[in-house]
């Protein structure tokens, strides 16, 4: 277990945030985690979707049960958070 | 006996090159003082000052400029101006004083510098006006809104934003170091009197002296036009400047000094001028958009300024003409949410009317932008003001030291531009923001955002308050919405009638 901090760039939000993350967190979790930040604050809930995690300019998202430690996300680095059909 | 005029001596006058003894050319004009660029002395000696004026001339105009604005404190002094001016427009003022006038000894120390390191004799007599006009400018803007202190804790914090780690004081700072205070006299002619002054400053000072007036604070409007005067004097100094170093073969050095600076002020102006205009101004006094105002001065008449000159179109022209569009607009949403890190009270400038004009000035506002700050009116109006504010920081540009942000809603276009640098991870807002960093690493690289100083541990306890003690503002001092989120109530009432 480790801190972890991530960039999130968040779907329909205008900003980039810093969130403090686990390194045993899953990809619900930090998506979650960044969720916090930007759904409910200035980005409208969608609840008939989740959040999926993927790095930024990629098409596949990561697995949703797949922990951050088990990936090859570096800290700070910028990972898209986007709504996806359940 | 006859005085002569000025053109029958000017030019013996300020001939003031000679041939050292005691030391080498290069010792006492150091290339790295002057920035020279490998083009001899001789070949300076062609450039001619375009505004040409003597000492006592100066100080003769100087002194009725300053009696004018003195006059028009002096005679307003007992108005209700302050206390009947909008919420808005004080945070205006705020914002204004705290980024700009100690920032003005910066530009008075760049121009001390091509006062002693100018290649060309007429800079740097140009230059030792320019250095007296910097100085009365931090002066003046240190001296005027004094009157305010007592009346306004947040007109004391202003005093002293510049010398502090408040992140838009950083940003600040950043910008000026890099294009007024840590440049050779050359450079400095080029990035801050032609690329900042010429094409920026009038922005600043002309398009809020109008709305000063129009808001009926005729101190204000009448100290900013006075600066401007000196202004467009000293700006000249750069034309000349370019004229030669493209005569000599320089032309790529002198265009690359003007990319870096025209972006760099860019980005000053869009999170200063942007939401003053178009969110703080109050409604009824804006006499332009941003976005107006941007086309005029920089599309319309800079980008001729350039092409006289005989320089292209910086590279990156068409995109940044395109943020023209939204990154003020994002800067204004960061502002307003993250209200507790700044030393003014935004205004939100969202009531219904607002927006109107919002999208009529910048089509699809409502869609993009409007989406976003829905869910805050929302919040506000469904008492849940918690969600209204941050619970973390912003990613900033490790070149502009602003957030890192874009359009929200629909047409969302939020993107990182990271660089990977000697192991370390940098993110930009844009392209340009990163262009910029990879001209010169070795000279950006070793600073820190405040992101980088929150992850190093430098800032305790490792949250919010912590980040606001860091930044050195108080309760009382933060920020907080410009009307007390009155506004609100153009929104609550329909609800009720519901």
């Amino acid at each position: 277990m480790a801190l972890f901090p991530i960039v999130s760039n968040f779907e329909r939000d205008f900003v980039l945030q810093l969130v403090p993350v686990d390194t045993e967190n899953t990809m619900d979790e930090v998506a979650a985690a960044a969720a916090h930040h930007s759904v409910g604050r200035r980005v409208r809930p969608q609840p008939d979707k989740v959040v999926r995690v993927r790095r930024q300019g990629a098409s596949d998202f990561f697995p949703r049960q797949s922990k951050l430690s088990e990936t090859d996300i570096k800290p700070m680095e910028t990972l898209e958070f986007i709504f996806a059909d359940a | 006996m006859a005085l002569l005029e000025r053109h029958e001596w000017y030019d013996i006058a300020r001939s003031t090159n000679w041939t050292p003894k005691y030391v080498t050319d290069e010792e006492l004009f150091p290339d790295v003082m002057s920035g020279a660029k490998g083009v001899a002395a001789e070949k300076w000696e062609v450039y001619d000052e375009p505004y040409k004026t003597s000492y006592p001339e100066y100080v003769r105009i100087q002194r009725e400029k300053d009696a004018g604005a003195y006059s028009v404190k002096a005679a307003l002094e007992r108005s209700r101006i302050f206390e009947d001016a909008d919420p808005g427009w004080r945070s205006i003022l705020k914002a204004h004083y705290g980024a700009i006038a100690v920032g003005e000894y910066a530009a008075m120390s760049a121009e001390a510098r091509m006062t002693r390191f100018g290649r060309a004799p007429g800079m740097r007599n140009m230059a030792t006006f320019g250095l007296m006009d910097e100085n009365r400018h931090a002066q003046l803007q240190l001296y005027f809104p004094h009157e305010y202190v007592s009346k306004d804790r947040q007109f004391d914090w202003a005093h002293k934003a510049y010398h502090t780690n408040e992140w838009a004081a950083i940003a600040a700072r950043h910008t000026f170091d890099d294009l007024f205070l840590a440049r050779s006299a050359t450079d400095i002619a080029v990035m801050l009197t032609f690329a900042f002054e010429t094409g920026f400053t009038n922005m600043q000072f002309l398009g809020l002296a109008a709305d000063a007036a129009e808001t009926g604070d005729f101190t204000f409007s009448s100290l900013i036009s006075s600066i401007q005067t000196d202004e467009s004097r000293h700006a000249q100094i750069g034309g000349p400047a370019l004229q030669v170093l493209i005569a000599n073969g320089r032309k790529a050095e002198a265009q690359k000094l003007v990319d870096v600076a025209i972006a760099r002020a860019w980005r000053i102006f869009g999170v200063l001028t942007g939401p003053s205009m178009d969110y703080n101004t109050p409604l009824e006094h804006r006499k332009q958009s941003f976005k107006e105002f941007m086309q005029e001065w920089i599309v319309g008449q800079f980008e001729r300024s350039l092409i006289d000159l005989g320089l292209d179109l910086p590279w990156y022209w068409d995109k940044m003409i395109a943020e023209f569009d939204y990154q003020h607009h994002a800067y204004q949403m960061g502002l307003w949410f993250w209200r507790p890190t700044l030393w003014w009270n935004p205004a939100a400038g969202v009531t219904p009317e607002c927006r109107e004009w919002l999208e009529e000035k910048y089509p699809g506002w409502n869609a993009s932008f409007g989406q976003a700050w829905d869910v805050i009116i929302d919040n506000l109006a469904n008492g849940r003001p918690e969600l209204t504010g941050p619970e973390t920081l912003p990613i900033v540009c490790n070149m502009s030291q602003l957030p890192i942000c874009a359009i929200p809603g629909d047409g969302w276009n939020v993107k990182d531009y990271p660089l990977e640098y000697q192991g370390r991870l940098y993110h930009f807002n844009s392209e340009i923001d990163r262009w910029i960093f990879e001209q010169d690493p070795s000279r950006y690289r070793d600073h820190m955002t405040l992101v980088d100083r929150f992850l190093a541990g430098k800032i305790q306890p490792p949250d919010l308050m912590g980040a606001l003690m860091y930044m050195n503002l108080q309760p009382g001092e933060m920020g907080d919405d410009a009307h007390g989120y009155k506004w609100m109530e153009a929104y609550a009432k329909p609800k009720a009638a519901e």
